[in-house]
Formats: C-alpha cells, structure tokens, sequence
C-alpha cells in the first residue's frame, strides 16, 4: 500500500502510536469531547441517508481542509447507512459533527439490538488490531457473498480513509465516532 | 461492429457515463444511492460481454472523476474484476485509471489489485 496518502496513518502505524507510552498526542484514539458543529436527527428506516450525507459532506468541504473533509464524508456516509440499516426503528438516529481542539470526528448514534452490539464491537477489535487485513477479508467476503454480510463499510473508515474508531455502548444505545486530527 | 461502444448507458441521478470505441469507460460524479447494483451491474456486466466478444486486449475504466462512492459501489468493481479472473474464454485486462486526489480511490484500488492482479492494472493522473 505504497501510494497512501501520508496524511493517512495506516493501520499499523495508528495501532503502534496507541501503543506507544508517551508517543501519543493529545486527543488521538480519546473519546472525541468539543463543540458540536452540526447535529441531524433522523428516522429509522427513513430514506435520509443520500440527502443528509450529502449536507454533511458540503459542510465539511466547506469549512475543513479538503483532504480532512473527503475522510470524514466516507465515514459520515458508512455509519449513517450501519445505523439506518442495522439500527433499531424505534427510536431516531443522530448523526453529528464534533471539532476539539486537535480532532474532528462525526458520531452517529443509534438504538440496536445486543447480538448487533456484539457483532460491532468483535468487528471494531478486528479493525483495531489489523485494519489493512479486515478490510481485505471483507472485500474478498464481498466477492463470495459471505454470512453474516460482508461490513466492508466500517473497513473503509478505518483503513481506506484512515479515521480511528470509537466505540461507545449505553445499554441499547450505541455511539460510533470515526475521528482524525484538523 | 464494436460491440463494446454499442453498449447502453444506464441514466443515474449522480453519475455521468461516457463509453468511448474502442474500449474506454469514463465516470464521473457520485455514487451513492444504497443499492447502485440497480444501475450499474448490468452495465459492467455487458461491457464485460462485449470486451470478450470483441476481443479486446484491455478495458480502461477511468474513474477518476468519481469523487465518492459508497462500499455498495466498490463491491462492484469487485465483481468486474472477478468476472475477468473467471473469464474462460478471451481475457483481458482491467484498467483503472484512478486519481491521486481522491482518497477513496488510493487505498480501494491498491486492495483490489492484491485480490486480481493477474487482470487489472492500475493507472493513476493528477
């Protein structure tokens, strides 16, 4: 994966940072805490993903660099479409956009059931230990039509744009934050 | 008669789709609708067909003005790359051309072309 852009971390070196006593900076792989700049709520099971993420996408091209504002599009729209897809229609998804001192990151928020919170949270560690590796196992799943269905989604936001994850469980209610630094 | 440059375009809402005799693709614009399959995997599937039929050496697919695409979209580059793999007739290669500014595209195609390198080659502009 030579032709990576270097203001993309790869997997590896996101997981040796984590690791690293004393190398991290501040805010990176924290639970992403600022001022939300945008908050849209939508309802389960609505077909509110195309016009929302492309709200989000113009805004984001609109007041971050442009190179930051592509990463976080792909990870707005790939948690959006988890959540409308796999969340539960009882009760609304949010989706927001939160800058900190050193980080931005968009959290989409949703009610799921627990077998989904298990498959989210082993699916997270996966990417957590080997982005590169899930990522290319979900796309080969995706050639074969794998069971339960390929995430290549979550993948992509880790591993093609270089966002790192963050997982946040309040009994039903779930948080995913995909974040990177300004 | 090229088969390939009489192939139909679909009409979709975000994507603009030129086919070029004798074997160029070109799309540019967006995709994300959530099932973009309803559009384009008829599309790639008969340019496919036609690249075999007419024998084609190469099918440059550029891509490079596709600025988003959702992992639906990237499930179908996938599937062309593995219907050329599989191909036991005349096989040709897949060429994307992809652009360095999209950053979709740097690490999606890489990924792409560990799984079916013996078919596709990668090309990149800007």
């Amino acid at each position: 994966m030579s032709s990576r852009n270097p203001s993309t971390p790869s997997s590896a070196s996101r997981l040796a940072v984590a690791t690293a006593v004393g190398t991290q900076r501040p805010g990176d792989g924290a639970v992403l805490t600022g001022r939300t700049l945008l908050r849209v709520i939508c309802t389960a099971g609505s077909g509110a993903l195309e016009y929302t993420h492309a709200f989000i996408t113009a805004y984001t091209a609109d007041h971050l660099r442009g190179a930051v504002a592509q990463r976080l599009s792909v990870g707005a729209y790939e948690l959006l479409s988890n959540a409308l897809n796999f969340g539960s229609v009882s009760s609304d998804i949010v989706i927001e956009l939160i800058e900190s001192d050193n980080m931005v990151g968009v959290r989409v928020s949703n009610d799921a059931i627990s077998a989904r919170i298990s498959m989210l949270t082993e699916h997270l560690l996966k990417l957590k230990t080997n982005a590169e590796q899930t990522f290319l196992e979900e796309l080969r799943r995706s050639v074969t039509g794998g069971i339960p269905r390929p995430m290549l989604g979550l993948a992509r936001v880790s591993h093609e744009v270089g966002l790192t994850l963050d997982l946040q469980v309040n009994e039903r209610r779930v948080s995913v934050t995909a974040q990177c630094r300004r | 008669m090229s088969q390939f440059s009489a192939v139909q375009v679909p009409k979709a809402e975000t994507i603009a789709i030129q086919v070029t005799a004798p074997n160029q693709v070109k799309l540019s614009g967006t995709i994300t609708q959530k099932d973009p399959a309803n559009d384009l995997a008829g599309f790639f599937k008969a340019l496919h067909t036609a690249a075999v039929s007419d024998r084609l050496s190469e099918v440059r697919a550029d891509v490079s003005g596709l600025t988003f695409v959702n992992s639906s979209a990237i499930r179908l580059f996938v599937d062309w790359a593995t219907w050329v793999k599989n191909e036991r007739g005349h096989r040709y290669t897949l060429r994307f051309v992809t652009s360095r500014n999209v950053t979709w595209q740097k690490t999606s195609f890489m990924a792409l072309m560990s799984l079916a390198k013996e078919v596709l080659a990668i090309e990149h502009v800007t």
